[in-house]
C-alpha cells in the first residue's frame, strides 16, 4: 500500500480489519522504501475505513512511522477516528504514546507548513493543560488563531456554534512535536518561528526542503520570528550564514525579528548582517510597512530581479513535459487535448478573467517551473475525477487543481529520472487570480504552448 | 483511462454460459441432482473443477471425493447451484491477472471462503435459500471486471492514487458513470442469473438507496464479509483491499454480531 500525498502530508488508508496477522501485508519493502523517499513533513495512518484494529496490527504501522520520524525528523501519527477509537488507542499505548493523534486529517493539516496564507480560527480543548498549551503554541506558530477553552463544559457550549470556527480540535494528542521549525505564510512572505537555544540541531529542525521549495516557487522574503530565542551558538550562526548565501542566489531576503543579543555575542549580529540578514525589532515593522515590504520582496513575488534563461537541456525535455500534461488531462477527463501553437516568449495571457492558474517547480540536476492556466470551466472538468461531483466551491477546485498539477510534476520527475536527471518537485501553487501569477512570471521568458481542449484553450508555460 | 467504449467492449466479449453448465444448472434448480451429475460428467473441465473445489480443506472431507453424483449428493441443491455459479465465474477469470497480484489458486480460495462464510451467515440470519446462497458467487465477478478494465491502466491509476485515496469503483463511476457492480449486473443478465442475485450483489457495494429490508440486510452482511476476506494478508498483498470503498457506516450496526458469526479472534496476531 502506498501513502497518498497532499501538500506535505502523506497518509496511508488501510480498510477493513487490521491485526497482527494481516498488517505486515499492507507494507511491502517497496512501500517502505517509497515512503522513506517522500518529501514530507507529516506521515499518518488513517483509521477512517478500519472497522477493527488491535495493538499488534497498529504496531506494524507505528514501527514504520517511528522509524521514518527518526530518519527525517517529521511528525507522525494516526488520524480519522471517533472517540471510542481514540480511547482505545490511548489504552493500548498509555504513557508510551510517543506519536500524535489527530481526530481528522484536516486537523492534522493545521500542524504543518503549507505555501498558502490561510489562517484558520480553531476552537481547542484538551483536558491535559500541557497538551492544550503545546497545541495552542504550534497552531499559533503555523499562523492560525487558536481559541483555547479551559473546561469541558465551556467547550461543549462553544461547540454548539460550529460555524464560528474553521476547525474544532478535540480527541487529539501531540506526541513528540516541535521537531520542525514552525512555518507560516503571510501574503508573499514566509515566517519561521524559532525559539530557545539555537545550536547545531537547527540543521535538523529547519525544513530545508520546504525552504528550497519556497525559493523555487517564487517566495522572496523569509522572516525568522526570533522573539523566543534565548541564545545562539557558532553552529547556528554558520547555519544562518549559509542560508543567507543560498538566498542571495535567488535575490531573496532573510530577516530576523525580535532577536535580542543579551546572551548571544553581539559579533554574531555583525556576522549575520555581513551575510545579508536584516534585523527588525517588531514584526509589524515589516508587515505593516508596504514600501518596505515591497523593497524586501514580500509584497508580491516580483522581486526576482534576475531572470534566468532557458537551457537547451530543459527545452529538450519539453515534448515530455507537454506529454505529461496532455496525458494527465486525458487520464482525468477521458478527452484529448491538442497542441495549437508553441513560442519562446514571456508568458502572455489574453484574458485573465475567469481563469485559474497553477504552477509546480522542479529542482536538482535540472531546474524549471511548469505553469498551467485554465479557463475555470476546464479546471473544473479536469478536477471532477478528484472532487467527485460538480462544485463551485473555489477552495475545493483549487485544492484539486494542486493535486492535478502534482500528478503532472510527478510524471515530469519520472520522465527526467528515466534520463538519469534526479530532480525534486516543489509543492504546487494555485492562483484564483491569474494576475498574481502574471506578476510573478513577468519578464520570465519561457516556452508557451497553447493547447485546445473540448473547444476551449489553455496555456502551458515552461520557464526557469 | 477506462472509457465507456471499453466497458461496452468488455461486456460484449463476455462469452455466453456454456450449454452443459446451463443444462446442469436447470436440473439443479429442478432438484434433480442425478440428472445434473450426469450432465456435468460430460464436461471434463467442470468435473475437474467440482472435484478440486470439494476436496479443498474448507469443505473438510477426510477422503478424496471424486464421483460427480457423490459430489452433488454431498453438496445438496443450494450449494450445488452456488458451486455451478462459481464455475461460471471461472470462465471469466483471466489467464494472467494484470492489476491484482493474484494466482488462480488464491482467487478460487477466495470464492470458497466467501461461499462457506456466506452460508454460515445466511443460517444465522435464517435466510438460507437457493437464491440467497448463490448470491455470493457473483460478488467476485466485480474483482475480475476490475482487473480486466484497469489492468491496462495500472500506472495511471497509481499516479492518481498517489494524490488521492480513490478506489477503483469510484474512479470508474466518476469517469464513466458506471460501477463495477453495474457491470456485474450485465454479466448476470447475460448468464440468466436470477435478478434477485444481481440486486443483492449490486447493493453490496454499499451505495444503493431504497432497498427492501431483507435485501439491505443481505447487502450489509455481504459488504462486511467482502472486507473481512479482503483484509486477509494474501488479498491485502494482492492489492484487493483498495478495490472498492469500505463503507463502515453501512455495516456498523451488524459488526458485533458479524464478529461472532465468523468467529473472529480479536487477539489475532
Amino acid at each position: 500500500m502506498r501513502a497518498t500525498v497532499k501538500g506535505r502530508v502523506a497518509v496511508f488508508h488501510p480498510q477493513g480489519f487490521l491485526d497482527g496477522n494481516n498488517a505486515p501485508s499492507f507494507l511491502t519493502i517497496e512501500d517502505i522504501k517509497a515512503t522513506e523517499g517522500l518529501n514530507i513533513d507529516m506521515l499518518l495512518v488513517s483509521l477512517k475505513k478500519v472497522i477493527f484494529f488491535n495493538k499488534n496490527g497498529l504496531d506494524v504501522f507505528i514501527r514504520l512511522l517511528i522509524n521514518i520520524r527518526n530518519q527525517k525528523h517529521i511528525s507522525v501519527g494516526l488520524c480519522d477516528y471517533d472517540t471510542p477509537k481514540f480511547k482505545t488507542i490511548q489504552t493500548f499505548y498509555g504513557s508510551d504514546l510517543n506519536f500524535s493523534l489527530f481526530r481528522t486529517e484536516k486537523i492534522a493539516e493545521l500542524f504543518v507548513a503549507t505555501n498558502k496564507s490561510d489562517p484558520k480560527t480553531v476552537l481547542l480543548y484538551n483536558e491535559d493543560p500541557s497538551q492544550r498549551s503545546a497545541m495552542a503554541i504550534e497552531l499559533f506558530d503555523y499562523g492560525h488563531n487558536p481559541i483555547i477553552v479551559q473546561s469541558k463544559k465551556e467547550f461543549d457550549e462553544k461547540k454548539r456554534n460550529p460555524d464560528l470556527y474553521d476547525a474544532i480540535i478535540e480527541d487529539t494528542y501531540l506526541g513528540l512535536f516541535g521537531q520542525k521549525v514552525a512555518t507560516r505564510v503571510t501574503g508573499n512572505a514566509i515566517i519561521y518561528t524559532i525559539s530557545n537555544f539555537l545550536d547545531a540541531e537547527i540543521g535538523n529542525s529547519f525544513n530545508i526542503a520546504y525552504h528550497n521549495n519556497s525559493l523555487n516557487v517564487g517566495f522572496r522574503l523569509f522572516i525568522f520570528d526570533a522573539y523566543k530565542v534565548v541564545s545562539m551558538n557558532i553552529h547556528a550562526l554558520n547555519f544562518f550564514t549559509k542560508l543567507a548565501s543560498s538566498a542571495a542566489e535567488y535575490n531573496a531576503t532573510i530577516c530576523f525579528v525580535g532577536m535580542t543579543f543579551e546572551k548571544t555575542p553581539i559579533t554574531f549580529k555583525n556576522d549575520l548582517e555581513d551575510a545579508g540578514i536584516i534585523f527588525f525589532d517588531q514584526m509589524e515593522d515589516i508587515l505593516k510597512n508596504k514600501e518596505l515590504l515591497e523593497e524586501l520582496g514580500g509584497s508580491s513575488a516580483t522581486a526576482s530581479k534576475q531572470t534566468r534563461a532557458l537551457t537547451k537541456a530543459l527545452v529538450n525535455e519539453l515534448p515530455g513535459f507537454i506529454d505529461a500534461t496532455v496525458s494527465t488531462l486525458a487520464m482525468m477527463t477521458n478527452a484529448k487535448a491538442t497542441k495549437e501553437s508553441m513560442n519562446i516568449q514571456p508568458l502572455e495571457v489574453k484574458e485573465s478573467q475567469n481563469q485559474y492558474a497553477s504552477s509546480i517547480g522542479f529542482y536538482g540536476d535540472m531546474d524549471g517551473m511548469i505553469i498551467l492556466i485554465f479557463p475555470k470551466t476546464i479546471a473544473k472538468k479536469a478536477c471532477e475525477l478528484l472532487i467527485g461531483e460538480e462544485t463551485d466551491n473555489e477552495e475545493a477546485i483549487l485544492d484539486s487543481l494542486a493535486e492535478f498539477v502534482n500528478i503532472i510534476g510527478g510524471r515530469a520527475k519520472t520522465l527526467l529520472g528515466e534520463k538519469k536527471n534526479r530532480v525534486d518537485i516543489t509543492l504546487p501553487r494555485t492562483y484564483s487570480n491569474v494576475n498574481a501569477l502574471l506578476e510573478m512570471a513577468q519578464n520570465k521568458k519561457g516556452v508557451q504552448v497553447d493547447l485546445s481542449f473540448e473547444g476551449s484553450h489553455f496555456t502551458f508555460f515552461l520557464t526557469r | 483511462m477506462v472509457t465507456k467504449d471499453e466497458i461496452e467492449r468488455y461486456i460484449q466479449n463476455i462469452p455466453p454460459a456454456p450449454t452443459i453448465v446451463k443444462q446442469t444448472l436447470d436440473y439443479v434448480r429442478l432438484g434433480d441432482l442425478t440428472k445434473a451429475a450426469k450432465c456435468a460428467e460430460e464436461d471434463p473441465a467442470l468435473k475437474l473443477y467440482l472435484k478440486t473445489l470439494v476436496n479443498r480443506p474448507v469443505y473438510g472431507f477426510r477422503n478424496e471425493v471424486s464421483d460427480v453424483s457423490q459430489i452433488f449428493g454431498i453438496l445438496g441443491v443450494s450449494t450445488a447451484q452456488q458451486i455451478l455459479y462459481n464455475y461460471l465465474m471461472s470462465v471469466l477469470v483471466p489467464k494472467q491477472w494484470e492489476l491484482f497480484h493474484l494466482t488462480h489458486q488464491e482467487f478460487y480460495d477466495l470464492q470458497a471462503a466467501l461461499s462457506a462464510k456466506w452460508t454460515k451467515i445466511l443460517t444465522h440470519l435464517s435466510l438460507l435459500n437457493r437464491e440467497s446462497e448463490s448470491a455470493i458467487t457473483l460478488l467476485p465477478a466485480s474483482i475480475i471486471v476490475c482487473d480486466a478494465l484497469f489492468g491496462a491502466h495500472k500506472s495511471e491509476v497509481e499516479q492518481l492514487k498517489s494524490v488521492k485515496a480513490l478506489d477503483y469503483n469510484t474512479i470508474l463511476y466518476r469517469l464513466c458513470r458506471s460501477t463495477l457492480f453495474d457491470i456485474c449486473t450485465q454479466i448476470a443478465l447475460k448468464w440468466e442469473i436470477p435478478p434477485l442475485i444481481s440486486r443483492i450483489v449490486h447493493a453490496a457495494s454499499g451505495n444503493d438507496q431504497d432497498l427492501k429490508p431483507t435485501e439491505k440486510v443481505l447487502a450489509q452482511w455481504m459488504h462486511l464479509l467482502l472486507f473481512f476476506e479482503l483484509s486477509q494478508g494474501t488479498y491485502v498483498s494482492a492489492g484487493l483491499n483498495e478495490f472498492i470503498e469500505f463503507k463502515i457506516e453501512f455495516v456498523q450496526d451488524i459488526y458485533e454480531t458479524f464478529m461472532q458469526v465468523v468467529e473472529y479472534d480479536e487477539s489475532n496476531g
